[in-house]
């Protein structure tokens, strides 16, 4: 995965991509490009279509029609768990873990990918020392913030080539989110790419090197952070 | 104080049995979300397995042993996984409850078919006898052995669970299984592993049951659903829960046996069969005193509609039925009437269960039950056949079942099917064994007397049965097109939404199980016959609500079909008496025994279809209803049919044959030759009509009755030779809508059960009232405006739980 031939393909693509729940389209042809080593931030108000994008991207939605594609590989209809052993990572919304396993035994399920479980757990509690205190503490009882650091860990230590990344701020506290967005600066700086669905936090526009403003199923705008801005109050708006 | 450690020890001995057998279902369960009822019959066909390869086929025993366990039973487990439970894993909880039933019931005949019960299969102990004697108390090696594996089991699953990626993954599955998939984990390969482990250790506990006994099908099967009970204590996903459950249990049944007098009784009610009840006891208490279920939003329930006859439709329907019953009773010689009557009397039972399972969505396996406790109430007070005493008996059938549902009303699904079937198994050893009321093991009912006018033969037997079966339709048609009937189907399909709407869940759900009691009671207190205690136990009952909900529960027409189904394995049974179905030149099955196994496939074939064969018939026949030529034109078929039958024109074999080609051929395929009025159909109508017309005059003068020896073979070819004239019908009409028939790939769109009470878009007043008023809330909710939202708050009492 990580020897696409040049820096301009596009780790992740997605082309004219179509998606439905039963006989209700939701997606009416999404492109995006995700090249490597970048944050590309998906935005758009609530039912827009993000999460299913994101749900597209990371296999767990065939797509009725367009393709997915990974350094130039046509991965569609590929299973989640075979992109997951090829080190793609997606943090799900809000349910990143798993609320009746300790934090260990979190952290024994990112092995599936290869990397070792020695390594996952040095990654992960030298980041996060408080989940290294609560290692055997069941994930349930976790606050939300070291609930959402125990997901993000799982992102952190298997190296991944792609990361899809859902709604991380959904309920937390701003400066949480703010350190959690930290980190994900800090993933994308070692080359890996990233897609983040927000609804409503500003602070991923910190991070992001593109952002790309979805409504009703449809990519409406993509540019710079600073060049979406009318788009995106337009696109809250519902003007 | 010997007295005592001995049977500690033996306690202990069974304690470490239903704790083997308690880890399996709670593996699978726990993994898979589905509740395997047929985990006993898993252990009971390891059993005879082992048998098999050590007794029959000489194998030394632990070799044996470990065939059985470690090989054969993980690759069933597997196998099942694989072929039938993956594809009901996200279906409706009924679906799964019945298809694992039916799984039990399959496996159950299965055995005794492969296995005769008239022949003993002991398997021999598995250690040599000798024994321990340790302060004078006596522990036998084989009771030793027993109680170390079981504590292997338990070390070895704490191991695989705590310990391994496997493990791990398999808890995680419950979890959120798409995020285990998300993780680079396999769901489905997890699942399929979890039932292989669970088949596992009913081996192990199958085995060991059957090495302190030789086996029998449905003991062994029974024994190991008494460890249900131990499973339940854990919630049925803890293990060490599982575990203690087993032990309290173990102790419970040694102690009772021990120290319960035999002849014990409260009055002239014997207590002798106490001992074996003890399970189903504790089961029931157990269930009763978990935490209330929470109530879950967001619980859509993708169902095909399925259309709610107008009062007209039921009357007419009932209407035909008499008819329908009255011509073909009068036909059918003497000894064949019983058998027809029986089909009939079924279907009164499967009925009971359209409100309960079919509207309000819950699951009872005690139907019989009710119908036996109705039986003795009718044999006790009714000796005159007075329709008083039958009100009288109903009466109580209700009370009972209104008893039984109260203290299992907070439960839902799986708890409440396993709390309706410990009520029948305590009724089984507690009441339909008290020698006072069966005597002899027999209840004889005393047949029906109005007015002078007694029920006194089969002919008149069988027109009770129907008439009944008509008034209790009517009934029913009339209580779902009622708000009452609304409120049910509501509660069916969101429980939370109802519960906002300040509807009390609790009245709604006693009312409904006492309603359901009743008419199963009611089939006992008509039934004009007598009984052994055998008909009323739980298999019975099983069987009916397997074949209630695979004809198909939600409508009257589909239980009716599900009952006669069941009234119709003892026909084929009685008519196919004498033949049997080579499979290999060395396997002879005789037909009498592919039919007992019968009902148990059909039922998982049920995962397929979870609506039910009826609503697939139904289609099937629906351009026949709405044209009126060819409803008309099929009646008259029939009417000559029959007249020629009477007047003795062509055999009783004849009229068979007939309507078998009238219901395969002419039915399905009329509504395309005779379109209603104004309605333009291709194809080559006059043709097509001709051939039916001219089969159907070939089919009643063709000599049946010479034409071939055996009854059986018979029906065989008349079937298959109506295939022949659809099918030639088909093609010489050329354009008949195969779809429509169900028999083309299903189009018919699936409809999203209906957002009744606004939830997932905004509700505003208007809505709420109107939602409201359907379920028969107008009164509360039409005050002035006091202000506040009028449906905020649940009344009922019960937790919400947050999506």
């Amino acid at each position: 995965m990580t020897d696409a031939p040049a820096a301009v393909e596009p780790l992740l693509e997605l082309r004219d991509i179509t998606a439905s729940y039963g006989t209700i389209e939701v997606l009416h042809g999404v492109d995006l490009v995700v090249p490597p080593g970048s944050v590309v931030a998906l935005l758009g108000p609530n039912g827009a279509g993000k999460t299913t994008t994101l749900s597209v991207a990371a296999g767990l939605l065939a797509p009725t029609s367009g393709g997915v594609y990974m350094a130039g590989r046509d991965v569609s209809g590929v299973k989640p768990d075979e992109l997951a052993r090829k080190r793609v990572v997606t943090i799900p919304e809000g349910k990143g873990i798993f609320p009746n396993l300790t934090v260990k035994e979190n952290l024994l399920m990112a092995s599936y990918t290869g990397v070792s479980v020695d390594h996952i757990e040095r990654v992960a509690f030298e980041r996060f020392p408080r989940l290294g205190e609560r290692s055997s503490q069941v994930a349930g009882t976790l606050s939300g913030g070291e609930q959402q650091m125990l997901a993000m860990a799982r992102g952190l230590a298997v190296e991944p080539a792609i990361l899809l990344l859902d709604e991380l701020s959904m309920g937390l506290a701003p400066l949480i989110v703010e350190e959690l967005y930290g980190i994900v600066s800090h993933i994308a700086k070692s080359g890996t790419s990233i897609l983040v669905v927000e609804q409503f936090a500003r602070a991923v526009l910190g991070v992001a090197d593109t952002a790309a403003v979805m409504v009703n199923g449809r990519i409406r705008a993509v540019g710079k952070p600073s060049e979406i801005e009318n788009d995106l109050s337009a696109a809250y708006l519902g003007a | 104080m010997d007295k005592f450690l001995q049977f500690t020890v033996l306690g202990l001995s069974q304690a470490a049995i239903f704790a083997i057998a308690a880890s399996g279902l709670v593996v699978t369960y726990s993994t898979s979300g589905i509740f395997n009822f047929a985990h006993g019959a898993f252990g009971m066909m390891a059993a005879f397995t082992y048998w098999q390869v050590h007794v029959a086929w000489d194998v030394p025993t632990w070799p044996a042993f470990f065939l059985v366990v470690f090989i054969i039973a993980p690759l069933f487990g597997a196998f099942i996984e694989r072929v039938i439970m993956r594809g009901i894993e996200d279906a409706p909880e009924v679906v799964k409850i019945v298809v694992t039933v039916s799984l039990m019931v399959a496996l159950l005949f299965l055995a005794i078919a492969i296995w005769p019960q008239d022949v003993a299969h002991p398997v021999g102990a598995l250690v040599e006898g000798g024994q321990l004697e340790i302060a004078g108390v006596i522990l036998p090696n084989q009771r030793l052995m027993i109680i170390g594996v079981a504590i292997a089991v338990a070390i070895g699953l704490w191991l695989l669970l705590k310990a391994t990626r496997l493990g791990v993954a398999m808890r995680a599955v419950v979890d959120d299984r798409s995020l285990l998939q998300l993780n680079g984990g396999r769901p489905a390969r997890t699942a399929m592993m979890s039932w292989a482990i669970g088949a596992g250790l009913a081996a192990i506990s199958g085995v060991l049951l059957a090495a302190e006994q030789p086996p029998s099908a449905i003991t062994l099967t029974f024994l190991v659903v008494n460890a249900y009970a131990a499973a339940v204590v854990g919630r049925l996903r803890s293990l060490p829960g599982a575990f203690l459950g087993a032990v309290i249990l173990g102790l419970a049944v040694s102690y009772t046996a021990a120290y319960l007098p035999s002849d014990a009784s409260i009055g002239s009610f014997s207590l002798s069969g106490l001992p074996r009840a003890v399970p189903a006891i504790m089961l029931f208490i157990v269930i009763v005193a978990q935490p209330e279920a929470r109530l879950r939003a967001h619980t859509t329930i993708r169902t095909r509609v399925v259309g709610v006859p107008t009062q007209r439709t039921a009357a007419i329907g009932a209407l035909v039925l008499v008819l329908g019953t009255a011509a073909i009773g009068s036909m059918i010689a003497g000894p064949d009437l019983p058998l027809v009557s029986k089909a009939l009397w079924f279907g009164l039972i499967t009925v009971s269960l359209v409100p309960l399972t079919g509207y309000a969505g819950q699951v009872s396996l005690a139907q019989l039950t009710f119908t036996g406790i109705g039986a003795l109430a009718m044999a006790e007070w009714g000796a005159n056949g007075s329709p008083f005493a039958v009100m009288l008996s109903i009466g109580l059938c209700a009370l009972v079942g209104a008893v039984v549902a109260l203290p299992a009303l907070r439960l839902t699904g799986i708890y409440l099917a396993l709390a309706t079937a410990s009520f029948a198994i305590f009724c089984t050893w507690m009441v339909f064994s008290q020698s006072s009321l069966l005597v002899g093991g027999t209840v004889s009912v005393p047949p029906l007397s109005i007015f002078g006018w007694t029920a006194d033969t089969q002919f008149k037997q069988l027109m009770v049965t129907a008439v009944a079966f008509a008034i209790i339709a009517n009934i029913l048609v009339l209580l779902r097109r009622s708000a009452w009937g609304r409120r049910l189907t509501a509660m069916r399909d969101s429980p939370v939404a109802c519960a906002t709407l300040g509807l009390n869940l609790t009245s709604t759900k006693v009312g409904v199980f006492a309603l359901s009691a009743a008419i199963a009671g009611s089939a006992g207190a008509i039934a004009g016959r007598s009984f052994v205690s055998d008909d009323f136990g739980l298999t019975p009952s099983l069987q009916v609500t397997m074949l209630a909900v695979v004809g198909g529960v939600g409508s009257i027409g589909g239980a009716l079909l599900g009952g006669l189904l069941l009234g119709m394995f003892p026909i084929g049974s009685s008519v196919f008496a004498a033949n049997a179905i080579g499979v290999f030149r060395f396997v002879t099955v005789p037909v009498t025994k592919v039919i007992t196994i019968m009902p148990g496939f059909m039922g998982i074939g049920m995962g397929r279809n979870p609506d039910g064969a009826a609503s697939d018939i139904a289609r099937s026949y629906r351009s026949l209803i709405e044209s009126v030529p060819a409803s008309v034109v099929t009646a008259i078929a029939f009417a000559i049919l029959w007249i020629s039958a009477r007047l003795e024109y062509i055999s009783n074999w004849d009229f068979f044959a007939g309507v078998l080609v009238i219901l395969l051929a002419v039915m399905p395929l009329i509504g395309s030759i005779l379109p209603p009025p104004g309605v333009q159909v291709a194809g080559r109508r006059l043709a097509a009509g001709l051939w039916l017309v001219f089969a159907l005059l070939i089919t009643a003068v063709l000599p049946w009755e010479t034409l071939v020896e055996s009854n059986g073979f018979r029906i065989l070819l008349m079937l298959v030779w109506a295939g022949v004239v659809a099918s030639i019908a088909v093609g010489v009409h050329g354009a008949v809508d195969l779809e429509a028939l169900g028999l083309g790939t299903d189009t018919a769109a699936e409809i999203e059960s209906p957002d009744l009470m606004g939830f997932g878009t905004e509700i505003t007043r208007a809505d709420a009232q109107l939602a409201a008023r359907a379920i028969g809330l107008d009164g509360e909710l039409d005050r002035p405006d006091t202000g506040s939202t009028a449906v905020t708050h649940a009344r009922s009492g019960v937790e919400v739980g947050s999506t």
